[in-house]
């Protein structure tokens, strides 16, 4: 054979071997990033089953990125005909069974639906990534990526992603034990090019519900430490501390996030009016834990999708920090920063 | 009509429809939503049924069919079929209802007829992919390398039986403590539940959701969907930051 065949001949064995590891031998952790950004940055619309317990609901999901511009719209095809439409960053929660609008509106300067916890190193440390082989799930191959916790102040997920669209086809959201707790799989998906305005409108009529809407978020009092946690479970770190004001609540709440990466808990915290009931104790909705305590006159409510304990770890370990004594009297005023600690 | 439709659709759910025609199927899936709803049906109930035993469907037609199996007879235990079948035929395509009937002489328990069922349903269940066209006026990453419209419609392969509650799209290499774990777990409700009413705290689940990834995100919102009494806080009275309406 000509040398200069022999070249070709192993140059193009090599890309074929090169290739093929890009197709077939990617990594759990690769996987997980091309799931997360098909989920951010493609236009999707498909319906899916939301199983939890004894429950299950069919659920539309309409997905669309123009710019940076993200618009989702979530509707309950059963029952209660909730639905959920966020355009930029607002949040528009209808329900119908109660008649009832809510409009929540993020950080002018809050993380977009584009912004999501990266899969670093760190979290192989609390969560154990196992997987990336190909399995075949409703005719499609998928590759299944599990991450595992480690330890029992997260849950953990399966999730079968299609090789080809990087969506995820199926989601399992399991404890400790590797026990599904709420699963989420489609039956359809399209993906299209263009969406239309039209298809995020709501399918109720809403004009005669009572409205309720939060103003944007407060400005936000930069002092380096005004609430903080003592403690945290291990992998979680603050990332966002921030104030915002909520449907329903005359004053603007401070609120942390914690995250390990993969699962985030939020703190919130908010002076305590004298005429309001102390709130104490845990709660859940759907996935989501909360745990609720009372610390120095104010509410603190840790809310996650994380174990009940993790949220009630987190929000008895919340603190006013010393620095918070500097704070000027007017942040003091709005209730995002406590008040000086108390001589003895 | 309807009934030439839904066999046809059940036909496909169980891979007894010729390649060809399952395209057209999937081509009119993809533009008749009444046909996409029904098709998500069948989906869901062999979802539901394949994921567990005795799951409270919503749906009416998925609850007809969840009936129908919860009544299927043990092996021998002398059930009159026809009953049965009579009881769910105006809403469940007769061939759902026959192949159900079929499978009722098995030498599989109460539970594992149902998971017969849902092992045909799951068999059957397709994913149709869409793909149109370029466009330079949107910049959501769909874009195609052809750049034409691409239409995929995939029937699966038929699967193992299921058994032992195992699907066989679950068998995965995990650890020792995930093996033999498809059964839901609920958390145990909180003993306390005056953390505040439902309502605050689907206000602050919603605003924790906006700092979650987007699968989180979705699980967070699907709860407050699924719960009977999240609703918004309601108003305090007027307030500086919150506007209450009875208009948009």
């Amino acid at each position: 054979m000509r040398p200069d065949r022999v070249v070709f001949a192993r140059f193009a064995a090599a890309s074929l071997l090169l290739g093929a590891g890009i197709a077939l031998g990617a990594e759990p952790k690769e996987w997980l990033e091309r799931m997360n950004k098909a989920l951010t940055s493609r236009n999707y619309v498909g319906v899916f089953t939301h199983m939890r317990g004894d429950r299950a609901e069919t659920v539309r999901i309409i997905h669309r990125v123009r710019g940076k511009d993200v618009s989702e719209r979530l509707l309950s095809l059963d029952g209660s005909e909730r639905e959920f439409i966020r355009e930029g960053d607002e949040l528009t929660c209808y329900y119908p069974d109660r008649r009832m609008v809510v409009v929540e509106r993020g950080a002018p300067d809050g993380p977009l639906l584009g912004a999501l916890p990266a899969v670093d190193e760190g979290d192989s440390n609390v969560y154990e990534i196992q997987g990336g082989e190909r399995e075949r799930l409703l005719g499609r191959k998928t590759r299944m990526v599990a991450l595992t916790p480690r330890d029992e102040y997260r849950y953990g997920y399966r999730l079968w992603i299609d090789e080809e669209t990087s969506m995820p086809l199926k989601t399992q959201l399991c404890d400790q034990s590797g026990r599904v707790i709420e699963q989420i799989l489609f039956s359809n998906i399209d993906l299209p090019e263009r969406i239309p305005d039209s298809m995020f409108k709501p399918a109720v009529d809403a004009a005669n519900f009572r409205w309720l809407r939060a103003d944007r978020q407060m400005a936000v009092n930069s002092s380096p430490a005004l609430w903080d946690a003592m403690r945290l479970p291990p992998g979680f770190r603050m990332t966002t501390r921030s104030a915002q004001s909520m449907p329903g609540s005359s004053e603007p709440v401070a609120h942390l996030v914690f995250t390990d990466g993969v699962a985030s808990v939020s703190v919130f915290i908010e002076p305590r009016k004298a005429d309001s009931s102390v709130q104490q104790g845990p709660a859940s909705m759907g996935s989501s834990s909360a745990f609720s305590t009372v610390v120095d006159g104010h509410q603190v409510t840790a809310v996650g999708e994380v174990p009940a304990s993790t949220v009630q770890f987190i929000a008895t370990q919340v603190k006013a920090t010393p620095s918070s004594k500097s704070t000027p009297a007017a942040a003091q005023g709005l209730g995002l920063v406590p008040p000086a600690p108390r001589r003895k | 009509m309807n009934e030439e439709r839904d066999s046809q659709l059940s036909a496909m759910f169980d891979g007894e429809l010729p390649g060809g025609e399952c395209e057209l199927i999937a081509r009119r899936l993809a533009r008749d939503e009444t046909m996409r709803s029904q098709w998500s049906r069948f989906s869901m109930i062999g979802a539901a049924i394949r994921a567990e035993r005795g799951v409270a469907l919503h749906d009416r037609v998925a609850w007809r069919v969840q009936s129908v199996i919860s009544q299927e007879p043990t092996y021998g235990d002398g059930t009159d079929i026809g009953a049965t079948n009579a009881h769910t035929a105006a809403v469940v395509p007769a061939e759902v209802l026959r192949r159900a009937a079929s499978r009722r002489w098995n030498r599989f328990t109460r539970p594992l007829a149902g998971m017969g069922i849902a092992a045909s349903v799951a068999a059957a269940a397709i994913l149709f992919l869409r793909f149109q066209g370029a466009s330079d006026e949107l910049v959501a990453d769909n874009s195609t390398s052809s750049g034409v419209t691409q239409s995929i419609v995939l029937t699966p392969e038929q699967p193992a039986p299921a058994a032992g509650g195992q699907v066989p799209s679950e068998r995965l290499a995990l650890n020792d403590a995930q093996k033999g774990s498809t059964d839901y777990v609920t958390p145990k409700p909180s003993p306390q539940t005056n953390l505040a009413q439902n309502a605050s705290l689907a206000n602050y689940v919603v605003a924790h959701s906006e700092f979650s990834g987007p699968i989180s995100r979705r699980m967070a919102l699907l709860g407050i969907l699924a719960s009977e009494n999240a609703a918004g806080a309601q108003p305090e009275g007027a307030d500086a930051n919150t506007e209450t309406t009875d208009a948009p």
